[in-house]
């Protein structure tokens, strides 16, 4: 027996192992990570893949780890400039020819990149509790998120390729609701973080941002006090987000969870009236301002101060009747449709929305213009204000300029110009601007601002006192108030989480890395829907116009179980099964892998289903030949084989004959060795 | 009475070398054969002995010619087919070689075995015989033959390594998959001499002690294997093959294995893959195949032209054959001149010539008056050259340092009218097909480099695609497994070393110089030489041309796709390149 030992070194680490050993083990042993796709233990080493190429002193080629034998003195560097571009440029070979997603493109498009493929898929199974548990673990509050969520996720669903993509943001609603229902809500398990245990973190506002940082924070065993100006928690979703979108009594029962968990919430609280920011700072271990954005943005036109002229928020927070009064909403977003909807329901005799550009081109949601048409508003486009007029004191009507779309702006949306000297006038007798919305920076100015006038955090989310002193508690800032300003729930909500996981790394001493890193993505323009069975987008039922016009009463009626599980199982499931053990993302990952770059043509692929219990998906094939080989080697059967040459070879049951696979005992010892995610198991 | 001898090599069949020996022997005369003298561009040749004595080299010969021929070989008398006679020119394509390897090419019967005695054959091997192998093998490190299949490692040296490896059971391989595009020299071996390489062989298995010999040769070289199969079976009947070889008590037997025509079967260890009847793909070095290779023995795989030189080294002796050559690069090459060079085929040169001196001496130049613009040498695997090295030696280093390599002597002369980048494209477009999938440098990385090439000869050239085809050529030449992955990319950085001025002319300026990228090409009508005929309009698969009979016709450009059938169609020269 050959018992002598070889002492190497690996990147600067000494090991002795026995003579024969690869550098692969060696470097193991020496705790070096060397990465390696086409490997296993057990098998014969076979250097297809190339990402364990390493460099050796005095050696003038790369050496493959995985094959390569310890000499004695062997000085190995695993992450010389040399080695580590051809290790790049494998994985940026290889993923530029792996047609497969990591993630739904929902799970991705949604800014908090909540799992809607997952919650999607246990809804479709009648799984509503998990569903909800599956939301709850990004955001705690999927009811009223599900009812008010512009829904980014659905913009990009791949459904949408077939006919129209699943409706997300209301299944889950749907789940939240049936699963409160049911008495079984409950705030997602408790995450060890043991660096934030019973440290104090004091969140200034209430609203999605505060409320999921909070309730984040909570999980992960922090003590949290939320303060904030209101009488009650929500922010926006309770006093910006009208009644009939958003019954109060279901956003309560959502905060009220939070405060289960142990939350303090302390209302009416005014900072600048009963404690300042650094007074805040002073009595916690860390502070997060999550302050929105309250102040509704003036249109900048002359007459705009007088009586009757409202902003929008403030209008949706107070409510005042209007009966019979005619009321001119300017905006074309969200806002501008709360608004206008609310008015009519306020009483008002007639409603306009006065916006500057086309339909087209209006931000709010398709179905938020529907039903307002529907309710009785009329919109005035192309028209924007130029002057308020008055008469005794307050507002008599609108002096419009008539618009036309000119060239596009940077966004493509085309930009609307006056037509010089064409205007009309609108006789009304209440305004409402519902253009946009800022932060009020009362109570805030020790902390350093942006241009714009908001609170300016870095990328881990960290805003800073503009005299700072060391030793004072971090502060943190997310939401509305922050950066580029006010915009959706569910993009505060994002923040809110991120922020609480930068405390947590704050506390714990580790850097922290935001966004979901480098993943692999399919291009949309290249799949082929035309496969799939056309079956029709599922819509909750609504109240008709005319009833729900006179009150406040919920508008939607929501999901039945039944409409909600034909609903989820229209999914396409993009997303890999694979995505958390998947060798060849965690490299590409770590090695800051340019996917794209080197895109080009895909190897030619097909997806196999009916090989006994084993999916190949071919187009997230590597071609590593570990199946192949442990199917040979170990499984001592050969059932299949690479066929064809160069760009075009790709793994096939032997001779190309699909029978040739009968032989399979189905011991998935291929599938445990596929080191991502071409190879699945079916359920039998 | 004159012996007719007809070149019976392949290039000699294809010219219509059959047909003129059925005329011949329809006109009464009893030809021999011969294989291929390496003058493919004068085929079919016919040869006129008159004992061992050429008399007359009679060239491009048509069936027709047959009767003269025979007549003149009747009588003696020349005059007849004087004009036929290979012009002096010519006789220089000749003359100026020097051949070892080819000595025997076209000047005896392949299908002779007393032929091949009769021209010294196997007295090297009964030589040997007498020899201690140790001997043999310092005789051939004398000699510096480096292997001629196009890395030139030392042949000396691994067959020393092959002859100190453990075990008793020792393979020797002949690699006769000659896959560069161009290159056929070791056919015409095989073809012209098989006893030659059969005789290089049992030195090289006695030297290393083998018992067992392949030839790996690619079925597309069916003559060549029914040659060597015929070679094979009348050495064995006369005890020169198998066991108890000419009576020493040494054994060895040869066989043939075809290759299925993969490239990548070129690579040794590819091809002791294949040889076990496994999928032809690379393994890993080490360790190397002197080491285990086929079945895991100790193996020693020579290219044919390498063992073509070994019965002339230990006949003549090493120094004789060292005496040629530069310092780094002893004794002769074979190249294959193709491409836009006047005259083109085999051609064995003393290693140090220069460059020019083969392409302007022996090839005599550019055809139809155009100018020289580079050489490929090496195949796919090796680099293009450019004229301002053409004072380059044929030496391994040399060569090297230009960026091209020796290779297995592919040479293929371009003109102004080669698009260098569309040439880049036309070898990564055989590397890429014929890399055998299994590392990803090799298997992505070169289709990658096609596409981009692709995109710039389509005039969708990108700013930086240079850049990125140089970044991709470096990674790979580093990642990928074998030879031929690590090699794909120096075609690509040869022409970008030497033509970027034509890269940058594709993507900047959506223009290819020699004008022969069909995207990037316009054609427009002189209406000076336009006679109206409307030939090419008729021609024109788009129908971007327009005119009235009798006035001269127009393309619209806006049409034209630049595929250059109505340049082909014109018959009065009123057609050209925009």
């Amino acid at each position: 027996m050959d018992t002598e030992l070889v002492t190497l070194q690996i990147d600067g680490k000494s090991v002795s192992v026995p003579a024969g050993t690869t550098v692969l083990a060696a470097a193991e042993k020496a705790g070096v990570e060397i990465p390696n796709l086409c490997f296993l233990k057990g098998l014969a080493p076979y250097g297809a893949c190339g990402v364990c190429v390493v460099e050796a002193e005095g050696c003038p080629k790369l050496l493959r780890a995985c094959a390569t034998q310890v000499r004695e003195g062997m000085v190995v560097n695993s992450k010389g400039e040399r080695a580590l571009k051809a290790r790049k440029l494998a994985f940026e070979l290889l993923m530029g020819d792996h047609d497969g997603d990591c993630l739904g493109p929902c799970k991705i498009e949604c800014p908090a990149h909540t799992d809607c493929q997952k919650y999607v898929g246990e809804i479709a199974e009648g799984r509503f509790s998990d569903a909800a548990a599956t939301v709850m673990e990004t955001f705690p509050l999927p009811s009223s998120i599900g009812r008010v969520c512009p829904h980014p996720c659905e913009r990009k669903c791949r459904r949408g390729k077939v006919e129209s993509p699943i409706s997300i943001a209301a299944l889950k609603a749907f789940a939240a609701d049936e699963t409160r229902r049911r008495g079984e809500a409950a705030p997602a398990p408790a995450v060890d973080e043991p660096a934030l245990a019973g440290k104090r973190v004091t969140i200034v506002g209430g609203g999605p941002a505060g409320l999921t940082c909070a309730y984040q924070l909570a999980r992960r065993g922090a003590k949290v006090k939320v303060v904030d100006q209101m009488p009650e928690m929500g922010g926006m979703l309770r006093y910006g987000i009208p009644e009939y979108r958003l019954p109060k009594a279901v956003l309560k029962a959502e905060t009220d969870l939070i405060a289960a968990m142990g939350v303090e919430f302390v209302n009416n609280f005014k900072i600048g009236r009963d404690a300042s920011l650094a007074d805040l700072r002073g009595e916690c271990d860390a502070l997060v301002v999550a302050n929105g954005a309250w102040r509704s943005s003036p249109m900048r036109i002359p007459g705009e101060d007088s009586e009757g002229v409202l902003g929008g928020i403030d209008f949706l927070r107070e409510k005042p009747r209007l009966d019979g009064r005619t009321v001119a909403v300017v905006g074309g977003g969200n806002t501008a449709m709360d608004a206008c909807r609310t008015a009519v329901r306020l009483g008002a005799k007639a409603v306009y929305v006065v916006y500057r550009r086309t339909r087209a081109e209006m931000p709010a949601e398709e179905v938020e213009i529907v039903e307002a048409e529907e309710e009785g508003v009329s919109f005035m486009f192309l028209r924007n204000p130029a002057e308020v007029a008055i008469a005794g004191g307050r507002v008599a009507g609108l002096k419009l300029q008539v618009m036309e779309l000119g060239e596009p702006d940077e966004k493509g949306r085309r930009r609307p110009v006056p037509v010089e000297g064409k205007f009309e006038d609108l006789k009304l007798d209440v305004v409402i601007m519902a253009i946009g919305q800022k932060n009020d920076p009362a109570g805030f100015e020790p902390l350093v601002a942006t241009e714009r006038g908001t609170i300016a955090a870095d990328r881990a989310y960290r805003a800073a006192f503009k005299d700072e002193a060391p030793g004072l508690a971090p502060v943190f800032a997310c939401g509305d108030a922050v950066n580029r300003g006010a915009g959706i729930a569910i993009q505060a909500i994002a923040q809110a989480k991120e922020t609480a996981e930068s405390i947590a790394a704050h506390f714990a001493g580790r850097a922290f890395e935001g966004g979901l890193g480098v993943i692999s993505v399919r291009d949309p323009e290249r799949i082929d829907f035309s496969a799939y069975e056309k079956k029709p987008r599922e819509s909750a039922a609504v109240r008709p116009a005319a009833e729900r016009r006179a009150d406040f009463g919920e508008v939607s009626k929501g999901l039945t179980a039944e409409q909600a599980m034909a609903e989820a199982s229209r999914c396409l499931k993009c997303g890999c099964h694979d995505y958390q053990d998947c060798k060849l993302i965690r490299y590409a990952k770590e090695l800051k892998t340019d996917v794209i770059r080197l895109r080009g043509e895909y190897h030619p692929a097909e997806l196999e289903t009916k090989l006994v219990s084993i999916e190949r998906n071919q187009r997230k094939c590597i071609a590593c030949n570990l199946c192949v080989r442990v199917c040979e080697e170990k499984a001592k059967k050969g059932l299949i084989g690479l066929v064809g040459r160069g760009f075009t070879t790709v793994i096939r049951p032997e001779f190309r004959d699909p029978s040739a696979v009968a032989g399979c005992a189905e011991c998935r010892m291929c599938v445990d060795a596929c080191p991502t995610g071409a190879l699945r198991l079916l359920a039998k | 009475m004159l012996r007719i001898v007809v070149g019976m090599g392949s290039c000699g069949v294809a010219a219509g070398a059959g047909r003129v020996k059925d005329a011949l022997e329809r006109a009464g005369a009893k030809p021999g054969i011969t294989g291929c003298v390496g003058a493919c561009y004068l085929e079919p040749i016919v040869d006129l002995y008159e004992g061992a004595e050429l008399r007359r080299r009679l060239v491009k010969v048509a069936p027709e010619d047959a009767p003269v021929i025979a007549a003149a070989a009747e009588s003696g008398d020349l005059a007849g087919v004087e004009r036929l006679a290979i012009p002096a020119e010519d006789e220089e394509f000749l003359s100026r070689q020097t051949r070892i390897a080819l000595r025997h090419c076209g000047v005896i019967d392949p299908e002779s075995l007393e032929a091949y005695r009769a021209a010294d054959g196997y007295k090297a091997l009964e030589k040997v015989l007498g020899m201690t192998p140790e001997a043999v093998i310092e005789e051939i490190k004398v000699s510096g033959l480096a292997g001629r299949g196009g890395a030139g490692f030392p042949t000396w040296f691994k067959w020393n390594a092959a002859r100190n490896a453990k075990g008793d059971e020792k393979y020797l391989i002949c690699n006769a998959d000659e896959g560069d595009p161009g290159a056929f020299m070791d056919r015409a071996v095989i073809e012209s001499d098989p006893h030659l390489l059969i005789e290089g062989m049992l030195i090289a298995a006695y030297a290393i002690g083998a018992k067992k010999a392949f030839v790996y040769v690619r079925a597309e070289y069916p003559l060549a294997i029914v040659r060597l199969e015929k070679a094979l079976g009348d050495a064995r009947a006369a005890g020169i093959l198998g066991k108890n070889v000419l009576g020493s008590g040494f054994s060895c037997d040869i066989r043939i294995k075809a290759g299925a025509g993969a490239f990548v079967c070129g690579e040794e260890t590819a091809l002791i893959e294949s040889l076990e009847g496994s999928r032809g793909m690379p393994r890993l070095k080490p360790p190397f195949p002197a080491e285990k290779g086929y079945l895991n023995k100790p193996s020693n795989i020579n290219n044919v032209e390498t063992f073509a030189n070994v019965a002339w080294i230990l006949l003549n002796g090493g120094a004789k054959f060292a005496a040629m050559g530069t310092e780094n690069s002893k004794g002769t090459k074979v190249f294959a001149l193709t491409g836009k060079v006047r005259r083109g085929g085999l051609v064995e040169i003393p290693m140090g010539l220069t460059l020019r001196e083969v392409i302007f001496g022996i090839g005599g130049g550019i055809r139809d008056g155009k100018r020289f613009k580079a050489v490929q040498m090496g195949g796919p695997s090796g680099g293009c050259i450019p004229e301002s090295l053409l004072d380059t030696r044929i030496d391994y280093k040399e060569l090297g340092a230009t960026g091209a390599i020796m290779g297995s002597g592919g040479m293929v002369v371009m003109d102004e009218t080669t698009c260098m980048v569309n040439m880049a494209k036309f070898f990564l477009d055989f590397t890429a097909r014929e890399s055998c999938g299994k590392c990803v440098h090799c298997r992505i990385g070169t289709r990658r480099l096609h596409e981009i090439l692709t995109r710039i000869t389509e005039g969708r050239g990108k700013e930086g695609d240079v850049e990125l085809l140089e970044e991709l050529c470096r990674g790979i030449k580093d990642g990928a497994l074998c030879g031929l992955g690590q090699t794909a990319p120096n075609p690509v950085l040869t022409t970008i070393r030497y033509f970027r001025d034509e890269y940058d002319a594709h993507i900047r300026e959506r223009r290819c110089p020699a004008g022969e990228c069909a995207a990037l090409r316009k054609f427009r009508i002189d209406p000076a030489k336009c006679k109206g005929c409307g030939a090419c309009a008729r021609k024109c698969p788009v129908k971007a041309i327009s005119g009235e009979p009798k006035k001269p016709y127009a393309i619209d450009p806006a049409k034209c796709i630049g595929c250059g059938s109505c340049e082909a169609a014109c018959r009065f020269g009123a057609v050209a390149k925009a």
